[in-house]
């Protein structure tokens, strides 16, 4: 009785864990198809930001803007101000602040994450999440480079969907913010009929431009780039939640019809009994479908709910991601999963109903109560003649007498550890990626800090400002390498529009970008690219291209395909292969390693101290990791959690179905002197085999699903992958991570072995 | 009642008491009794009356709620588990009104199985295995499985398994009760043969004529209680 309430109990921890990963699964599909969309429609977001000249343009020809051809929507003006800014002491970068006394709106309905929105001067919302090392609520920022420094309290912070400006203030402030000098802007947000691609947006652009005094607009954004940007990282979560729902699920198909119909079949006998005192065949068959509805019903519920649970912190992190606020799990979620996996359990539990119905009450007491007749002689026999213990011997033999039972078991500890190595994979295979993606043999960068002293309009740094930063690294003692990085947009032969260019002033082959295929550039004349850079142009590495750099035109060989997830191409080269390229205006940053042992915060210290306050370039650390990589390293890791513990419970069920067949051979045993641990050991080699042979298949099984997942996420990234990213099962690792499996058996087999160890040996003989 | 053990039994039950429900009467009551080396007890009594139980409780398989057991010098009802089931396996060998064989090994694995489990040497085992064999008769089976062979046949592979390991004492559950009466004599006059060997043996069985002809003495039992001794005069 103990049993079969334990099996029930079984059947109900099945679903309910096969509920909650399918529940989450849904949510998280949902959640990526098209975050970028959901939240852009959410939002409201603005299909066009248009920086005006405040002097230029008037109140009444802005507002007439709004009823511009194709304006659906429109918001603004908003005053805005462009500040270099500080936190705690150090460069916090520049920021564009926009005054609005409120987030909401018809266009770009801002999203308040944290705190509350600005109700007066002194105060900043910022678009981005607290923490990660910058500032959190209460915390001050200093707006610098304006005759009176000024400092905002952190009240809050939000998301645009656009990215319409990098802080909120009230209105009232913005003036105080403004650069002596600098013409005051601001900024209007339409929302276009047609803004699809980005002729529509140029023409939805010209539109505004044209019904405004020439030279008003002095800048202008598009939602498309914005999407751009965040629609890589949406997508790119699909192929591993896709892969693990797919193994979830199939295991809860065959974990839950095996737990069904052994339920079922468990309970002949009862079945006998009930024909005997005049139940008909209908009603057995729906009394065995009731008996195995409470706890599935009870295990749905308690999944569905559990997966809510469990989705709400992802899913936080994720619309943390694209902007949306509190992502919920989508009701047809909520409900589909559970009925799904009801409509299974009914599904697997029809059948062996029907046959119940069917038998006579003396069939059903006889196939109740005398064991299976079994199969797997010639295995018993030659486990007998193998020099092994025979409880060892005896126990690997058992699989063989039911071998549908040992393939169930089987196929639930290959996808088991299936999903924990392909987890610990595409963990690490993410991680690499992160790591080559955030340049992580770059602990220091050196980057802008407020405005130079350069000529032109935007104040940049002057030659001699950007000479000191390399004196004052190759001063330090801590410096261990630096390079001076340039980037501009350059005409490539074969490229439609502009390619970017990286050009590395020294040594640039220690930064440690991620080489696909080819080598990194060593000479003149040589350049590396990004995969969107091969798939725009159509060239292939060893290919010559020419690169118009606006001053002078290079002819240069593709050497190397590099990893650079990004849909705009991309090359790098040394400055010597593009002449010209190295002026101050293109200076981006330079990159730094220290010297082991130096302290990266005390060495950024002694780098700012060295170039002074007045600087334009400041020394920031490096930051690892994304977040991208955080919520698709929480989700790996829970899915594979769930699916391995379904796993565990599958394995569970059958070693108890054992069991429960076997009790009266496990009294005979233990009468002919078998003691508790032998007992123990024989019934977890029961299932020691299958896991032997699970964990043959899922190893090979999980690296080529590692691979398979992150060529695909690559590929909704537009790049391909470096061989390092997938390379990331060493025998030795693969040997271990295939451990899994048997511990996955003998988690699952554990509770049953333990049970039969214990049984009293008169007790199991007379127990059928 | 007691049945007063002697100096020197191999098996001694001292006050058993055996209750499996608090409310319930108990299956055996306050049972002593003893069984002198190379003797051959019967046991009898009605339906639910305790002589299983009392089998179960020499053999090992069960423990008393109050009292003692010793069997071969050994007080059992003390012993854990793992000891026990060692101490199963050496010094007692069990014969089942149904067999109880190992339907998926061969009937020489059958008998092979005790001697394995208690540690002794492949072939030392396997020489009491083949002796075994030859003196149940059932040589040419051995490599047989016992679901193809008759009740006979497996009646004398469990007592070779019982046997394989040189028991201190024999119990034999109803060991023919399963048989037609003439195999059922065959049976009787190989465990007489046994008895003569010197080997102890307890035979539980509802058949007075078994008792009568092969038992040296016969304990009844009513109710978990003793009801009554007596001694065969002559075999």
């Amino acid at each position: 009785m103990l049993r079969h309430k334990v099996q029930m109990l079984v059947l109900a921890m099945v679903l309910l864990v096969s509920t909650a990963s399918a529940t989450l699964g849904l949510a998280l599909l949902a959640a990526n198809n098209g975050p970028f969309t959901h939240a852009f429609a959410a939002q409201d977001g603005a299909s066009l930001t248009v920086t005006v000249d405040q002097a230029r343009a008037g109140a009444a020809q802005l507002a007439a803007t709004r009823n511009l051809h194709g304006v659906t929507a429109a918001a603004g003006p908003f005053a805005e101000a462009t500040v270099q800014s500080q936190f705690a002491g150090q460069p916090f970068g520049q920021l564009t602040l926009a005054g609005r006394a409120d987030p909401g709106g018809r266009v770009d309905d801002v999203v308040l994450n944290a705190g509350h929105w600005v109700t007066g001067p002194g105060q900043v919302v910022l678009n981005s999440t607290p923490g990660d090392g910058g500032p959190v609520l209460g915390n001050t920022i200093t707006a610098t480079g304006l005759p009176h420094a000024q400092t905002l309290t952190v009240v809050g912070f939000a998301s645009s969907i656009t990215n319409t400006a990098d802080g909120w203030v009230a209105p009232a402030e913005v003036p105080a913010l403004q650069s002596p000098g600098v013409a005051p802007s601001e900024q209007m947000l339409y929302r276009f009929a047609t803004a699809g691609t980005d002729a529509q947006v140029r023409a939805d652009l010209a539109e505004v431009t044209g019904a405004l005094p020439p030279g008003t607009v002095t800048g202008a954004g598009s939602w498309l780039a914005a999407e751009s940007q965040n629609t890589s990282n949406g997508a790119i979560m699909e192929p591993f939640v896709v892969a693990f729902a797919l193994i979830g699920l199939a295991m809860a198909v065959l974990i839950v019809a095996n737990v069904v119909s052994g339920a079922v079949s468990a309970g002949y006998y009862r079945i006998g009994v009930l024909k005997s005192i005049g139940l008909t065949p209908a009603q057995v068959a729906v009394a065995y479908l009731s008996r195995v509805g409470l706890p599935a019903v009870a295990g749905c519920v308690a999944g569905v709910v559990a997966g809510n649970l469990l989705a709400i912190p992802v899913l936080h992190q994720s619309a943390e991601a694209y902007g949306v606020g509190s992502q919920q799990v989508p009701l047809w979620a909520s409900v589909l999963a559970p009925a799904g996996m009801l409509a299974l359990t009914a599904l697997a539990a029809l059948g062996p109903a029907l046959r119940a119905g069917r038998l006579s009450a003396t069939q059903a007491i006889a196939a109740g109560r005398a064991p299976n007749a079994g199969r797997g002689y010639g295995a018993y026999r030659l486990a007998a003649r193998l020099r092994l213990p025979r409880p060892i011997g005896m126990g690997l033999a058992a699989p063989f007498a039911r071998p549908g039972r040992t393939l169930v078991s089987l196929a639930a500890i290959a996808f088991g550890a299936t999903a924990v190595i392909f987890a610990f994979g595409l963990s690490a295979s993410l991680g690499r990626a992160a790591s080559i993606q955030t340049l992580a043999t770059v602990p220091v960068q050196i980057q802008p800090d407020g405005p130079g002293t350069g000529s032109g309009p935007y104040q940049l740094p002057s030659a001699a400002q950007d000479s000191s930063v390399t004196a004052a690294l190759r001063a330090q003692p801590g410096t261990a390498r630096e390079v001076e990085v340039y980037e501009n947009q350059v005409k490539v032969t074969g490229v439609a529009g502009s390619a970017n260019a990286w050009a590395f002033n020294g040594d640039s082959s220690w930064i440690g970008y991620g080489v696909i295929a080819g080598h990194w550039y060593d000479a003149p004349g040589q350049v590396d690219v990004n995969t969107a850079f091969l798939s725009a142009s159509g060239l292939s590495i060893g290919d010559l291209t020419t690169v118009d750099t606006g001053t002078t035109q290079v002819s240069v060989r593709i050497v190397g395909e590099v990893f650079h997830p990004s849909s705009t191409p991309t090359l790098y080269a040394s400055t010597q292969t593009l002449p010209g390229f190295a002026t101050p205006a293109n200076v981006l940053e330079w990159d730094v390693a220290v010297r082991s042992g130096t302290g990266t915060a005390g060495y950024v210290q002694a780098v700012n101290s060295a170039l002074g306050g007045n600087s334009p370039w400041a020394a920031t650390t490096q930051h690892q990791g994304g977040k991208f990589y955080a919520i698709a390293d929480t989700l790996v890791g829970l899915l594979a959690l769930m699916v391995a513990v379904a796993a565990g419970l599958g394995v569970l069920n059958t070693v108890l179905m054992t069991t429960r067949d076997r009790v009266h051979d496990l009294g005979i045993f233990k009468a002919l002197g078998m003691r508790p641990g032998q007992v123990l050991t024989m019934v977890m080699c029961w299932i020691i085999g299958p896991a032997v042979l699970a964990a043959a298949i899922a190893a090979p099984v999980a690296m080529a699903l590692n691979t398979a997942t992150v060529h695909a996420m690559a590929g909704t990234a537009h790049t391909g992958v470096p061989a390092s990213i997938t390379d990331v099962f060493p025998p030795s690792r693969l040997a271990l991570l295939s451990l899994a499996a048997l511990a996955i058996a003998a988690a699952g087999a554990l509770a049953p072995a333990s049970w039969a160890a214990r049984a009293r040996p008169a007790v199991a003989l007379r127990t059928e | 009642m007691t049945d007063q053990s002697a100096p020197g039994d191999v098996i001694v039950l001292d006050g058993v008491t055996k209750s499996y429900q608090a409310d319930a009467p108990p299956a055996v009551a306050d049972l002593s009794m003893g069984v002198a080396a190379g003797e051959v007890v019967a046991v009898m009594g009605p339906s639910g009356s305790g002589k299983s139980t009392l089998l179960n409780l020499i053999a090992g398989l069960d423990r008393p709620t109050a009292g003692t057991v010793t069997v071969a010098g050994r007080r059992i009802d003390a012993l854990g588990e793992s000891a026990l089931a060692r101490f199963r396996a050496r010094h007692v060998g069990i014969i089942f009104q149904f067999f109880n064989l190992l339907d998926d090994l061969t009937v020489e694995d059958n008998v092979l199985l005790p001697a394995q489990l208690a540690g002794a040497s492949r072939r030392q085992a396997r020489a009491r295995a083949d002796e075994l064999l030859v003196k149940m008769g059932i040589q040419d089976y051995r490599n047989a499985y016992p679901a193809r062979m008759s009740g006979g046949q497996r009646q004398r592979v469990a007592i070779a398994r019982a046997l394989v390991n040189h028991p201190a004492v024999l119990l034999a559950d109803e060991p023919t009760g399963a048989l037609d009466t003439a195999t059922g004599q065959q049976i009787g006059q190989l465990l007489q043969q046994l008895n003569e060997g010197g080997q102890t043996l307890v035979l539980v069985t509802h058949d007075p004529g078994l008792a009568d002809r092969y038992a040296a003495r016969t304990v009844r039992i009513v109710d978990g209680r003793l009801a009554g001794a007596h001694a065969r005069v002559s075999q």
